[in-house]
């Protein structure tokens, strides 16, 4: 059961890291809370000498969980200025003027 | 994002009568994917309109613009315009252009419609293809997706019973697609500047295969003259989504 908790911890912990580095908001947060999960029970059933790794698993998920919520409090949802997005626009009224002179 | 926009676009979609709109009006949505079934937020999209004159005639200009929020920019980047430069009265379109540009696809289209209204020179251009040019005859009630938004707005739901199902036409994609709105009642939908307002619940339902599930594809329009979407929840096949009003300026 050790293991089994062990290599789901290291599953959840990667996917919870990709999923942080993504730009999936709050859904980062159900593969960081299962690394937690899991993290934590390999961290009980292992022996005082087998510890180490999910110790450092759980550090890894606590640190994700901090990126991810640092990100949804201090990032917003903005729209960048894109000057050639605009410029097309103006091109496209333009263009759209013209074409409407040519149907009256 | 093609298909969220026509959903899009069909839930705004019905209507009789003469405008209410009125130029200079600008509305502000956040857009957002079901995933897991959490909301995540994923574009602005901005309907507004303006007023256009050329030496004759005077033309209301309808305007969608959709942007991803710069955190999904360098994954998908999508940059969509949609417009419809419509007689300001009846909101019966002259001209219809399209621009795409969707994670590094692009297509640009443009409708001319006749005078008589029953014939369209559609131009599309696709990315690495060349330029083609088609004539194709529609439905005289027929009208491009974007006049037909702001038509819905237009419309006098106080007339109709919960329930109550209108037919109608759009065009998209050079077709003309079969579309049925129930209106459904009233519920108070809280959103962006305007805050809570009571609303006109509407379904979309469209044979079509961009929309899915009963009563799944739904608008919220402010129950006044105004009739603002507020909200619009969408069902298509790769999942579910929504569009909350975040700002509405000029109304």
């Amino acid at each position: 059961m050790r293991k089994l908790f062990f290599y789901l911890a290291i599953f959840f912990s990667v996917l919870g890291i990709a999923f942080a580095v993504l730009p999936l908001g709050t859904i980062a947060l159900l593969p960081i809370g299962l690394a937690l999960i899991f993290s934590f029970l390999s961290f009980k059933k292992s022996e005082k000498n087998q510890k180490k790794i999910p110790k450092l698993l759980l550090i890894v998920s606590a640190l994700t969980l901090l990126v991810v919520v640092g990100k949804e409090v201090f990032i917003k949802d903005e729209v960048i200025i894109d000057k050639q997005f605009d410029q097309n626009k103006i091109e496209s009224k333009k263009d759209a003027v013209k074409e409407l002179e040519g149907l009256e | 994002m093609k298909k969220v926009l026509f959903t899009l676009s069909l839930l705004l979609t019905f209507g009789n009568g003469y405008s209410q709109i009125q130029a200079n009006e600008k509305l502000v949505y956040a857009a957002s994917y079901n995933m897991s079934g959490l909301m995540t937020q994923l574009a602005q999209v901005s309907m507004a309109t303006e007023t256009i004159k050329t030496s004759k005639k005077t033309y209301l200009h309808l305007s969608w613009e959709a942007a991803t929020f710069s955190k999904w920019d360098s994954f998908f980047k999508i940059r969509d315009l949609y417009e419809s430069y419509v007689d300001p009265t009846t909101l019966r379109p002259s001209l219809y252009k399209r621009s795409i540009y969707e994670g590094g696809y692009t297509k640009v289209e443009k409708y001319i419609f006749n005078a008589d209204g029953r014939t369209i020179i559609g131009t599309t251009k696709k990315k690495n293809r060349p330029e083609t040019k088609n004539t194709f005859k529609v439905g005289s009630s027929s009208q491009d997706i974007i006049s037909m938004v702001y038509k819905l707005r237009t419309f006098d739901f106080k007339s109709l019973k919960p329930g109550q199902i209108k037919s109608f036409i759009i065009i998209f994609d050079q077709k003309e697609f079969p579309v049925s709105v129930k209106y459904m009642g009233k519920e108070t939908i809280s959103a962006g500047n305007l805050g809570a307002k009571e609303c006109y619940k509407i379904s979309i339902a469209a044979k079509t295969d961009a929309l899915r599930g009963k009563d799944k594809n739904l608008i919220w329009l402010t129950a006044d003259s105004k009739k603002i979407p507020m909200l619009i929840k969408f069902s298509i096949p790769v999942g579910t989504g929504q569009m909350k009003l975040s700002n509405a300026s000029g109304i």
